[in-house]
């Protein structure tokens, strides 16, 4: 056989080169540790130092902050509470109010998303869907059409909305089954992902406009209502997935069991989909709650949120409040880091990857 | 019974060589897996590893193969010990139960995935894998990808890549598990023969007794880690060294009746049997197999039982019969029926039946004796 | 179903009342505003007009290098365009090449106009810069990290829950933090900056440092994200290929390119995708730790928009936004389609 010569088998490298193999299975090879283990401390370093640097500033006085840098606690300065009584303890009531806001909007927004998100995921996952093209078109359209009379001509926009309601349910009705091309759940659901494009000054704007139409500028709602929003599409995209990843022969025999479809969901499939669930509420949560340009633009005094309150402490007369903002990032912080802790286990076991995997 | 005749029979090719496996020892965290395994398998020898799930056969084969570090032991390959080396420095070729194909790449270039990486240029390259391809019927498919193939392809695609080196030994990890009984029946007969002509050392992991029966060379069985007995197939079944191996092979099982030794005999609840040199007098377990016993008339027969089902599998009827609260099977020819509940006996020639310690499991030497006319 | 109307009302309604806004002129009144329709007049001016030195940056004639660059591009997409054509073309499929690569060569004379011919690029310029480089540089970093988080180390937990901390810290303290970070004679690093005689050194001053800093800590907070999916692509690679591929000869580079790469492709193409849309937003880094100077030269096109909207100027902030849609869109369609379905279609 002419292929016995193809497949020598190597022998082992000797001298420097063996530094660099693996001596079994299972194992580094010495250089191999070495690399890995300064390079796994250089990063924990590049990552650790900056939130050690927030930490010691929180509790440096202005004087250490501004004289240069110090490094040790009670070895290059004297570590001072000022400012955590400062925000804690005498201005605790002006700090708690864009705390409760962030509290209650990351929670409150998070609930919502995952709630319909996961709703809609879930029928993407299992009902075929065929809306028409010429349905959407027209759909959009007298979208178009409705605001335009509302910003143009300064149409009231209640009336706008619901003539333009009207007319599309009426049109879809007799020109509903003219209409030939329709688009699938494939469809439908890069779609959703698309609008991640959507750069939030896009969106801000009109938004803004609209709330204000309304009236509903510098409210909790509000905030809420836009987050929820802007973060549907991950949680469709994600949920999709997890939902698509459990066996239907476990809710068709639920169904034969006389279950409703409300109670297959609740009792079958969101128990499957419960790891799926933890971390796209962490990932939801935690967009929510560090989100700035859209509190930005939406609150100014009464629904402020935490980053706004970080972003306030530039707005001395002596420029920025390092010890301040240190302060509030690190209170901003801790609920994130509790609530991964608890999520941690379902984060590393590769749950994100069904995120992208489409 | 050493190894080296076992071999002899076969073709040997140049390449094929002897493995040895020494004293064996690995733990998973507290678990012992594997417990003082040895077994020397001569070159061109088809061994068979046969266990239940979770016996450490497959973690045994994954020692040979480089994957796992053995805790204690040696494996030694020709005169080669590799005990620690890579996999690849080890001359050996393994099919994975699941195939492990690389779904990315096509046919022709996971076959060619040994030689590429070993940089043998793509002209030689590919006319080995052209051979390779011949040798297990895929030539057509070259250019598919694995999730183009059915499951048997597959498998194919799997044994390709393995022979394309040339290896002095193939190691399979239950190949043919995946498969659909028919298609099993004939890639079993299909591997037999490649084996025979490629006369590679082989060592073959299965929990079908039927795989093991009708491939190996030798069977070696192990329970718990621990090597039960080796041997040809013929010896293990005809001469089981304890219980396990007894009740291990065979389909159905071996039938086995507690009960103890007194005065001579073997007692039991309705069964009492003369036996010829005097076994040690405790507690033991006797043992027949189904097709050894015949069902006959009550009192024609050395014990005496009813009836409870009467199941026609096609070649043979299966007799399930009751002896107090104990069932035994007996294989009866397919023209034989009998009424359930109906009273019967067993028919049984002694010489086929076996004894065992009930503590250790292990085979007595004690013989029953032939009644006269046996 | 719900959620579905809802986004359409939500994403629709913004887009079609910012496409408005971007065709008209809008003036603040007390208590709402005038909106007029100008048409193009607003893209006219980013594209061509007063803006354009800020969106596209500035021209003057293109450089020797400069045309090397176009010519090469071109050849390099008539070269794609001629590989395409020789199999099925769909028209469809020709369509959206035909755009993508019209859109490549638009970047990469602006490009070789203004960077490459030493002039000040805009907004465009610095956000492909954030998008191209930013992620590259991340992703590289992620998939090594993951690569050794993946090997047989002690501490494992504990490097992941480390190295996932960023991704929790809301981007405006990132910001800030890497102001103090950066600062050259209070920071922590101001030693190492004296020792190198930079003590006066102004890094915001300096476009180029500027940008670098900026990129710093967009990568500080993004690898995380990059690290944790990558990760857990990797271990959700079948154990038996990756075995096979040792029993096979294989050693580790061999088995890296061959085997693992090819597996996590897809999630790495999908998540660098995901990365690349969030980049094409980055705007609260620039914003804190240089408000876009020096000049405008970290200003995003985000960022662009948002000065805008603050001017106020809620045309202008809707044209650019608009522009940066579009341009994203392109650019995230065209790598969807001509990569990631690719790649899924290989390990499907």
């Amino acid at each position: 056989m002419t292929t016995d010569d193809l497949t020598q088998i190597p022998s082992r490298p000797t001298g420097i080169a063996r530094l660099f193999e693996a001596p079994q299975m299972g194992k580094m090879s010495p250089a191999g540790c070495v690399i890995v283990y300064s390079l796994l401390f250089i990063w924990t370093g590049f990552v650790l130092f900056p939130l050690y640097w927030i930490a010691i500033t929180s509790v440096k006085l202005p004087i250490d902050v501004n004289s240069g840098p110090a490094y040790l606690p009670w070895i290059d300065f004297t570590p001072n509470l000022h400012a955590w009584r400062d925000l804690v303890v005498l201005e605790w009531a002006e700090t708690l109010k864009p705390y409760r806001n962030s509290v209650i909007i990351a929670f409150f927004s998070t609930i919502a998303c995952m709630f319909i998100g996961s709703m809609a995921a879930y029928a993407l996952a299992r009902i075929e869907y065929k809306p028409k093209f010429g349905t959407i078109l027209m759909f959009v359209l007298l979208m178009a059409a409705a605001s335009v009379s509302v910003g143009v001509w300064g149409v009231d926009w209640r009336l706008a909305s619901a003539s333009a309601a009207a007319i599309f349910v009426l049109l879809a009705r007799a020109l509903g089954r003219r209409f030939k091309r329709s688009v699938g759940n494939s469809d439908i659901l890069f779609w959703m992902i698309s609008q991640r494009i959507l750069p939030p000054v896009v969106t801000v704007v009109p938004v803004y406009m609209m709330f204000q139409s309304v009236r509903l500028l510098d409210t909790q709602f509000a905030i809420i209502l836009t987050y929820t929003v802007v973060n549907l599409p991950i949680v469709v995209w994600l949920m999709y997935d997890f939902f698509s990843g459990i066996p239907k022969d476990l809710e068709e025999s639920a169904q034969l069991d006389g279950a409703s479809q409300f109670t297959i969901f609740y009792e079958i499939v969101l128990p499957l989909a419960r790891t799926g669930l933890a971390a796209t509420t962490l990932l939801v949560m935690i967009f929510a709650w560090n989100e700035y340009i859209v509190a930005l633009f939406l609150s100014t005094t009464k629904a402020q949120t935490m980053p706004i309150l970080v972003a306030a402490m530039n707005a001395g007369e002596k420029g920025v409040l390092w010890w301040k903002m240190s302060v509030v990032i690190i209170i901003m912080i801790i609920p994130v880091v509790l609530m991964a802790l608890v999520l941690q286990r379902f984060i590393s076991r590769g749950v994100l990857l069904g995120a992208v995997k489409g | 019974m050493t190894a080296a005749n076992i071999g002899a029979d076969v073709a040997v090719e140049r390449r094929a060589q002897r493995l040895s496996i020494l004293a064996l020892n690995k733990s998973f965290g507290p678990v012992h897996v594997v417990k003082d395994l040895t077994i020397d398998v001569a070159p061109g020898e088809f061994l068979v590893l046969l266990g239940p799930s979770g016996c450490g056969k497959t973690t045994a084969l994954r020692m040979i193969a480089g994957l796992e570090v053995a805790d204690s032991g040696r494996v030694i390959l020709g005169d080669t010990d590799v005990t620690e080396a890579l996999p690849k420095y080890r001359d050996v070729a393994m099919v994975f139960q699941s195939y492990a194909l690389y779904p990315h790449k096509t046919v022709a270039e996971n076959i060619g995935f040994p030689l590429k990486v070993r940089g043998v240029p793509l002209e030689q390259r590919s006319a080995a894998v052209r051979d390779a391809a011949a040798q297990v019927h895929m030539e057509e498919y070259l250019e598919r990808y694995p999730r183009q193939l059915s499951g048997g392809q597959r498998q194919r695609v799997a044994l390709a890549r393995a022979i394309i080196r040339r290896p002095s030994v193939f190691l399979m990890d239950e190949p043919l598990s995946n498969l659909d009984a028919k298609l099993r029946g004939y890639m079993r007969a299909e591997l037999k023969h490649m084996q025979h002509e490629l006369g590679v050392t082989t060592v073959y992991v299965t929990h079908d007794q039927v795989e093991a029966m009708t491939l190996a060379h030798r069977v070696a069985i192990m329970d718990q880690g621990v090597l039960q007995q080796i041997g040809k197939p013929r010896e293990v079944y005809d001469n089981p060294a304890n219980l396990f191996v007894a009740g291990f092979m065979g389909s159905p099982s071996m039938n086995f009746i507690d009960g103890r030794v007194e005065n001579g005999r073997f007692e039991s609840d309705g069964v009492s049997l003369p036996l010829l040199n005097g076994a040690p007098a405790g507690p033991v377990v006797m043992g027949f197999r189904p097709e050894d016993a015949t069902v006959v008339d009550p009192g024609m027969g050395q014990f005496d039982a009813k009836v409870f089902t009467a199941e026609l599998t096609g070649d043979v009827t299966l007799v399930t019969i009751v002896i107090g609260d104990k069932s035994l099977a007996v294989k009866m020819p397919k023209e034989y029926e009998v009424d359930f509940d109906s009273a019967v006996a067993v028919s049984l020639p002694l010489q086929n039946a076996f004894l065992f310690d009930a503590h250790t499991g292990n085979r007595l030497p004690a013989q029953f004796a032939l009644p006269p006319g046996q | 179903m719900p959620a579905v109307i809802m986004i359409l009302i939500f994403s629709i309604f913004p887009l079609i009342a910012s496409l408005i806004l971007s065709l008209s002129r809008v003036r603040l009144r007390a208590g709402g505003y005038d909106v007029r329709f100008v048409g193009l007049r607003n893209f006219e001016k980013q594209l061509f007009g007063s803006e354009q030195f800020h969106f596209l940056g500035t021209f003057t004639s293109i450089s020797l290098l400069g045309w090397v660059f176009i010519i090469a591009m071109g050849a390099l997409l008539i070269r794609w365009f001629s590989v395409y054509l020789r199999g099925p073309v769909v028209v469809i499929g020709l369509i959206g090449r035909i755009i993508t690569a019209s859109m490549i060569l638009a970047l990469s004379v602006l490009l070789a106009a203004t960077l490459l011919s030493g002039n000040q690029f805009g907004t465009l310029g610095v956000t492909l810069f954030y998008v191209l480089v930013g992620s590259a540089i991340q992703f590289l970093i992620g998939l090594g990290l993951a690569i050794i988080c993946a090997q047989p180390i002690w501490g494992r937990t504990f490097f992941r829950v480390v190295f996932f901390l960023p991704m929790m810290i809301t981007p405006i303290g990132i910001g800030y933090a890497f102001r103090m970070m950066a600062d050259t004679t209070k920071g922590p690093f101001s030693p190492v900056w004296q020792f190198f005689g930079l003590r006066d050194f102004a890094w915001a001053a300096d476009a180029w440092t500027a940008r670098s800093f900026i990129v710093i800590g967009d990568s500080w907070q993004w690898i995380p994200f990059i690290f944790v999916v990558l990760l857990a692509a990797l271990e959700n690679v079948p154990r038996d290929m990756i075995e096979a591929g040792h029993v096979d000869g294989a050693n580790g580079w061999q088995i890296f390119k061959e085997i693992t790469w090819p597996s996590i492709a897809p999630v790495a193409a999908t998540v660098m995708l995901i990365r690349a849309i969030e980049a094409f937003k980055l705007v609260d880094l620039p914003n804190i730790m240089t408000a876009g100077g020096p000049g405008i030269s970290t200003e995003s096109m985000t960022l662009q928009a948002f000065f805008a909207w603050r001017a106020p100027d809620l045309a202008q902030s809707a044209a650019v936004s608009y522009l940066l849609l579009f341009i994203a869109v392109v650019l995230c369609v065209s790598f969807f389609n001509l990569v990631i379905l690719k790649r899924r279609a290989a390990i499907a």
